[in-house]
């Protein structure tokens, strides 16, 4: 969470960083709690203390098992110092060992490292089934590229049976590039789906935060001048390597309302899932899941005169596949 | 059918593979013999017709194609000569470009037999033939420097000495362990890609958590996991294949085949192990008997007696022993992730079977895999706290190219011990080897003192599956430049939780102690997580070269260089 802030992508991510903030508790009961230590070890220490470690040697002093003990705050530091940070000043360069020598131009040279390589996720293709009636949900994810760079068609939707388009349904084409070790950053547009459509410009971020959390944050403008946001995250709990729970949250976030597409300013949803799959191989896992949403402020506005209800329970069997 | 030991049904078929496996004309009875006769499948002499092509094999009971050196998977043992110029002429009949490296033997660099650095492959079709003379004795190996080094194409080389250095063994085999898998190596290496932990079923389970805060409790569970877990790395990550693809195989052999040797009670043995695993380190051992390793990469070491020794791929280890009575026993090859093992006998006569030992419990890496000498300086800053006496290890110099996406952690104060047999083999109740173990006789065989150093760190983002050299890939990079003749050392820190073994193509890696001084000569130098290993070269062989990690799918992905002696 710590790094969510620290990525600086402010102007759009309060309202995601509020959303995480009331995510994590859910999560963390099932999981392991996020220590306030974490925070520490996600920022820097100053560059003196490479020179003088030996206090935090001490730390690690009456330990009953040396070295097998992590609880010292001094180890915790250290982790912060092992991922991230800038390169110092005097920092070696590779290249300086070559001399200005250039690698072979012979054929058949090794190039698997700069393979383009496509996959495609289906992490929810649905059958759902709820007080709103029954329906189709889906999350997919399609990434072609190398290892820094990437092509990213994302699309959510769910279509229920009255022919209606979940006020969220859309079609993303984005530029994904990695900025650090576990996070990306992602720019592109966003195309709704159904009624009232608006085409968004789509700029955010997306990583795996500490404790294994799969981060999606995505601030959005759109062609009608309304400004949006979304944010995910999930966790998996592994009961089993193959039997997987992962809860999910998602809220969206939109500057002014949008009649046609029923959606109120401010915070327009909040959806809360837990989806349990069985990998019968990496590649295929059916699962069954439970979705609680609740419609805010405008949002809630408008499904109460449309006489809907307000907060949705969905049961969901789906399959979540990938290649 | 020997016994097994109680692995479920299902598992038991998965693991140990078919009885006979391997060639599938191999089904025929008759040929069965072949895995007794280790002489079988052995060429000698100045002169060798070798050809690459596709072989049906069926090794797990689907069947497969395989790469194949004379229709022969591995490919037939070399027995070469010191001092003779030998003549290979290799035919491709692939439909694709392939190679043969000839692993640790220090020849001329356009016979390296790297694709696009020592030649251009050799295209489907065509022969390419190698010439050179052999200038050293021992175990080495050859293999394809492309994908089919995981369909098959290996083998091993024994050159035998101008002037023997003692009476020959009674008995003498070379025991080559591999790890097959049922889909194409393209395949792995997606899937890896794609979800690093792909081949990983031992991650930690909430199950496991639960059982924690049962043992130890809630506070102590959370701190057990708290270093990985705000680090995003994974305590079980040994290797990235398991046996949850791999079958793992004896001189081709899967578990349930017994590749079998013989000899007699009170023989002589020598066994000659070569690493050949693409991906796999394996933990060796004789039960009931003392090994004498008497050498390693080929090159005589200062015999050491162990019970127990890792081997890298790459890596070979020639050992010694004298079969202590008429009853069989098992050569246990388990895999350093535990979840599978190759599996062959030594005993008097062919059909005999000892019991197999079960696989070890895989237990979390330590610590000190991640952290490096921080968690030994604890102990060090315990006695000597306040007293000025704490001696620190010398800091690691990162590369500039090491903060960027590419390198998921660094370690600042890398461990330089060598006495470490590694994860999952601390803590035996028996004498297992370690590199601190290994001197070669005579000391150094070029005394002058290295005239400048190239620190070079082994780096990844094992949850992107990106494995690199000071951050840098393979295409990304700068070649190395030696200059002619120079003596220099290059230092190796690792700053991922994976061992590597690093191969240095074209010239020896004099390996240092922790002092500094020359301790062993190698080919191949595994680097532990978090360590970090010094050793000199001689730059004595003009042209281009590789090094890079022999995990095949890490030298895939990028940890590889190019050097030039120019």
């Amino acid at each position: 969470m710590i790094r969510i802030a620290r990525l600086r992508t402010a102007p759009f991510a309060i309202g995601m960083f509020l959303s995480i903030a009331m995510a994590s508790p859910a999560f963390a009961q099932e999981a392991f709690p996020t220590p306030p230590a974490v925070s520490q070890a996600e920022q820097t220490p100053p560059p003196e203390q490479h020179v003088h470690p030996a206090p935090q040697a001490q730390d690690h002093a009456g330990m009953d098992m040396p070295g097998m003990d992590m609880s010292g705050t001094g180890t915790t530091m250290d982790m912060g110092r092992m991922q991230g940070g800038k390169a110092p000043p005097d920092a070696r360069d590779s290249d300086d060992y070559s001399d200005g020598y250039r690698n072979s131009t012979l054929p058949g040279y090794e190039m698997a490292d700069k393979l383009s390589i496509p996959k495609i996720l289906v992490d929810e293709l649905e059958f759902v089934s709820g007080n709103e009636g029954q329906g189709v949900g889906w999350t997919v994810l399609v990434t072609k590229g190398q290892d820094n760079d990437k092509l990213w068609l994302r699309s959510q939707g769910l279509k229920n049976s009255r022919d209606r388009l979940d006020a969220e349904s859309s079609v993303e084409a984005l530029w994904w590039h990695s900025k650090s070790p576990f996070w990306g950053t992602l720019l592109g547009v966003r195309q709704d789906l159904g009624k009232g459509a608006t085409t968004w410009l789509a700029a955010g971020v997306e990583g795996l935060a500490p404790y294994w959390f799969d981060v999606q944050l995505t601030a959005y403008v759109g062609d009608d001048g309304r400004v949006a946001a979304r944010a995910k995250a999930a966790y998996e709990v592994l009961f089993t390597n193959r039997l997987i729970l992962t809860p999910q949250v998602e809220t969206n976030l939109y500057s002014k309302r949008s009649t046609d597409r029923e959606l109120g300013s401010g915070f327009s949803n909040v959806e809360l899932s837990g989806r349990l799959r069985y990998e019968f191989s990496r590649k295929f896992a059916p699962y069954v899941g439970f979705v609680w949403e609740r419609a805010l402020g405008g949002t809630a506005d408008f499904r109460r005169a449309d006489r809907e209800i307000v907060t949705e329970r969905r049961v969901v069997v789906g399959l979540r596949l990938w290649w | 059918m020997p016994p097994f030991h109680s692995l479920p049904i299902a598992r038991r078929r998965f693991v140990q593979g078919l009885a006979i496996g391997g060639a599938v004309a191999g089904f025929a009875p008759a040929l069965l013999a072949r895995s007794v006769a280790a002489s079988a499948g052995e060429l000698r002499g100045t002169e060798f017709d070798l050809e690459i092509a596709e072989l049906p094999v069926n090794f797990t009971g689907k069947r497969r194609v395989a790469t194949a050196v004379n229709g022969a998977v591995p490919a037939p043992v070399l027995r070469l000569r010191e001092g003779d110029s030998v003549t290979l002429r290799v035919r491709n009949s692939l439909k694709e470009m392939s190679s043969i490296h000839w692993h640790g033997i220090i020849l001329p660099a356009e016979m390296d037999g790297v694709p696009g650095i020592s030649f251009a492959g050799i295209a489907p079709g065509e022969t390419f033939t190698y010439r050179f003379e052999v200038r050293q004795a021992g175990t080495y190996w050859y293999h394809a420097h492309t994908l089919a080094e995981q369909t098959g194409l290996y083998g091993a080389i024994v050159v035998e000495p101008k002037v023997p250095s003692g009476p020959a063994p009674d008995r003498d085999y070379s025991i080559l362990l591999s790890d097959w898998s049922d889909e194409p190596p393209l395949q792995i290496f997606m899937n890896l890609k794609k979800l690093s932990s792909y081949y990983n079923f031992a991650q930690p389970t909430a199950g496991d958590f639960l059982k924690d805060v049962g043992t130890m409790g809630l506070g102590k569970a959370l701190e057990r996991r708290r270093m990985w877990n705000t680090s995003r790395m994974n305590p079980t990550d040994y290797s990235d294949i398991s046996a949850a693809t791999y079958t793992y195989l004896m001189n081709g052999t899967p578990p349930a085949g017994n590749w079998t040797a013989i000899a007699a009670p009170g023989e002589r043995v020598r066994l000659r192990f070569i690493g050949a695993g693409t991906a796999t380190f394996f933990d060796v051992r004789i039960p009931g008997v003392e090994l004498t390793i008497v050498s390693a990469d080929g090159l005589p070491v200062v015999p050491v007696a162990v019970e127990e020794f890792r081997i890298g791929p790459g890596e070979t280890y020639d050992v010694e022993f004298t079969m202590p009575d008429g009853n069989a026993r098992t050569i246990f090859a388990q895999s350093i992730d535990r979840t599978g093992f190759a599996r062959g006998t030594i005993a008097p006569a062919p059909g005999m079977a000892a019991p197999v030992p079960p696989l070890d419990v895989r237990p979390w890496l330590d610590p000190v895999d991640m952290m490096g000498a921080m968690t030994t300086m604890g102990e060090m800053g315990g006695e000597h706290a306040g007293h000025g006496m704490v001696e620190m290890p010398p800091k690691a110099r990162h590369a500039r190219t090491e903060y960027g996406a590419n390198t998921d952690m660094r370690v600042d104060y890398p461990r330089a011990n060598l006495d470490d047999p590694g994860a999952g083999l601390r803590g035996r109740a028996w004498r297992v080897l370690t590199l601190a173990d290994l001197r070669t006789p005579g000391g150094d065989p070029d005394p002058r003192e290295p005239e400048r150093e190239i620190e070079l760190h082994l780096t990844g983002n094992m949850e992107r599956f990106v494995w690199s050299l000071d951050g840098i890939k393979l295409n990304d990079s700068q070649p190395l430049h030696f200059k002619p003749n120079e003596r220099l050392r290059i230092t190796l820190v690792n700053d991922t939780m994976m061992s590597h073994p690093m191969h240095l193509h074209g010239m020896w890696s004099d390996v240092e102690g922790p002092d500094g001084a020359f301790q062993v000569r190698k080919h191949t130098v595994v680097v532990q997580p978090a360590q970090r290993v010094s050793f000199r070269v001689t730059a004595d062989a003009m042209g281009r070269w590789a090094f890079h990690c022999h995990l095949l799918y890490h030298m895939a992905a990028g940890m590889f260089r190019e050097v030039v002696v120019a």
